[in-house]
């Protein structure tokens, strides 16, 4: 390939495979792989390179932290522990407080959670089997790193998604593309952040870009990233509802964090085949909460409940504003 | 999710959650680092530990100038190299050390291995960062103190030359190539 034919080196079509080129360069690229067969083989050479060398797996054994770990650790803590002076008493006396609160949350969310679930029976979904399990992991993978980049950066106006961290799927589920400064994590979600019961749940074609807020890409984002690594896996829907509810039990999930919310502004988004790439809309995360307390689904009201986590194995609600613009500032249509 | 370098400071105040996190999150990660450079389990499990060790023991001096991940893959080659220098110098290295155990392996993996064993050392290391620890070139380019465009045409170099080393291997045993490029759906793999 020489660089009077092609307007870029074969080297930099490889940078921009691993999502190594600045944003007008990938551009570029992008625009002359489109039309050239040449760099579209060697495209596909390099990502077969990438793919042969996953045959190369290293099975850790499942072990605890070895004794020699917790030895040190220990004694490291204990230090730290002596050259402080700390007060006990308060630790406790807010150790305890901690507890009472957990286990009055705890029983809040069992009857609240109750009362949505028997609600929830009542909606009608579509139960209808267009994807009645799970197509090949290569359709719901996106083989232009850079597009699903861009995809989801899209998710949210440039001033937040800019220095945003962004997410893209890989074989071995989400893996980090970007580094971010604002604490801010863009991803394209698929469809099996849906509800289990959903029709849509394996859709391939469902693109999802989010931008989660710090909050919530503490709170929210781990449970994409558990769904995703629990469906490469090849767990049951059964299995990755146990699953869920036990991360919730174990404390390796949490419930919302006050304040998290994201961004659906996407117009490059597919959301499910009935709504297509909807209209751009915030989102907002509560633990189990009524919704009339946002009047939500009241006449002319703008809040919507999101069915995605009632009924299911989260404890969470999830609140819908629709906003009048995409994320490129254009106009959206009125709903 | 708390970020890496916000439970490394918290360590560092002294939660041990905080490093039990970060063990869960590293510890199959270092165990692939050190497992596919010796092709020695249990001392790929030695190593992953030492790596561990060491970030206790330094846990004071840590500032988060860096990422943690390259903080303990810059640990885990220093490591690596202490352990290669220890097996060169008794001389055992190429016996027992760098030679696959080859019992049970696929022989897929084999066919891996030996095209990856025949890349040039330098290249090799950049190659294996990218493709199995994920490291993007900046990262790779501080860890090994080399600028970022020479990991970027070594990459290049390295990724060529393997192209061939596989086609070269799969001429041999069509077999290879023909199970080539299948996904597993049932497992995830090294995360």
């Amino acid at each position: 390939m020489s660089t009077n034919r092609h307007p870029i080196e074969q080297e930099e079509l490889m940078a921009y495979l691993d999502g190594e080129l600045p944003m007008d360069r990938a551009t570029e690229t992008l625009s002359h792989v489109e039309l050239c067969p040449e760099c579209q083989t060697l495209a596909a050479d390099f990502r077969g390179v990438s793919q042969e060398l996953m045959a190369w797996e290293v099975e850790s054994p499942e072990v605890g932290i070895p004794s020699a770990i917790n030895v040190a650790l220990g004694e490291r803590l204990q230090k730290r522990e002596a050259a402080q002076v700390s007060s006990p008493r308060l630790e406790n006396r807010v150790l305890t407080s901690r507890w009472v609160w957990a286990g009055a949350l705890a029983i809040v969310c069992v009857a609240v959670g109750l009362k949505l679930t028997l609600t929830s029976r009542n909606r009608s979904e579509d139960r209808s089997t267009a994807y009645p399990s799970m197509a090949s992991i290569e359709q719901y993978l996106m083989p232009d790193r850079n597009a699903e980049i861009a995809m989801a950066r899209s998710a949210a106006p440039e001033a937040i998604s800019s220095d945003a961290k962004i997410l893209v799927l890989g074989w071995r589920g989400y893996e980090t593309a970007i580094e971010g400064k604002n604490g801010f994590v863009c991803v394209v979600e698929r469809s099996w952040t849906s509800p289990f019961n959903s029709a849509q749940f394996w859709n391939p074609k469902v693109r999802g870009p989010v931008c989660f807020n710090p909050a919530a890409a503490r709170s929210i984002l781990p449970l994409t990233i558990k769904r995703t690594e629990m469906v490469l896996a090849g767990l049951s829907k059964a299995q990755m509802i146990d699953s869920i509810k036990a991360g919730f039990d174990n404390k390796e999930l949490s419930a919302p964090e006050p304040g998290a919310m994201c961004y659906m502004m996407s117009r490059a988004g597919y959301l499910n085949d009935a709504v297509g790439h909807y209209i751009p809309h915030l989102m907002f995360y509560f633990p189990p909460t009524d919704k009339s307390s946002w009047g939500a689904d009241l006449p002319d009201s703008p809040v919507t409940l999101n069915p995605q986590f009632q009924g299911g194995p989260e404890p969470i609600t999830e609140f819908v504003v629709p906003v009048s613009k995409w994320s490129d500032g254009t106009a959206a249509p009125v709903m | 999710m708390t970020s890496d370098e916000a439970l490394m400071l918290e360590f560092q105040g002294g939660s041990r959650a905080a490093f039990e996190e970060l063990f869960a999150r590293y510890r199959k990660q270092l165990y692939g680092f050190f497992g596919r450079r010796l092709n020695n389990p249990e001392r790929a499990e030695d190593l992953a530990q030492e790596t561990f060790l060491a970030v206790i023991r330094a846990a004071s001096r840590y500032e988060p100038r860096a990422s943690v991940r390259t903080y303990l893959y810059g640990i885990a080659l220093k490591l690596l190299a202490a352990e290669r220098r220890k097996f060169l110098t008794s001389g055992t290295f190429g016996q027992s050390a760098s030679e696959p155990k080859t019992d049970g392996t696929p022989e897929r993996v084999l066919w891996v291995r030996q095209a990856i064993e025949k890349v040039d050392a330098q290249e090799r290391e950049i190659l294996m960062l990218r493709e199995y620890e994920q490291l993007s070139y900046s990262e790779i380019a501080e860890l090994l103190r080399i600028p970022v465009n020479t990991v970027r045409s070594r990459l290049f170099r390295s990724r060529l030359a393997l192209k061939n080393y596989l086609e070269s291997g799969a001429k041999t045993n069509p077999a290879l190539r023909a199970s080539a490029g299948q996904p597993h759906p049932g497992k995830r793999g090294m995360q």
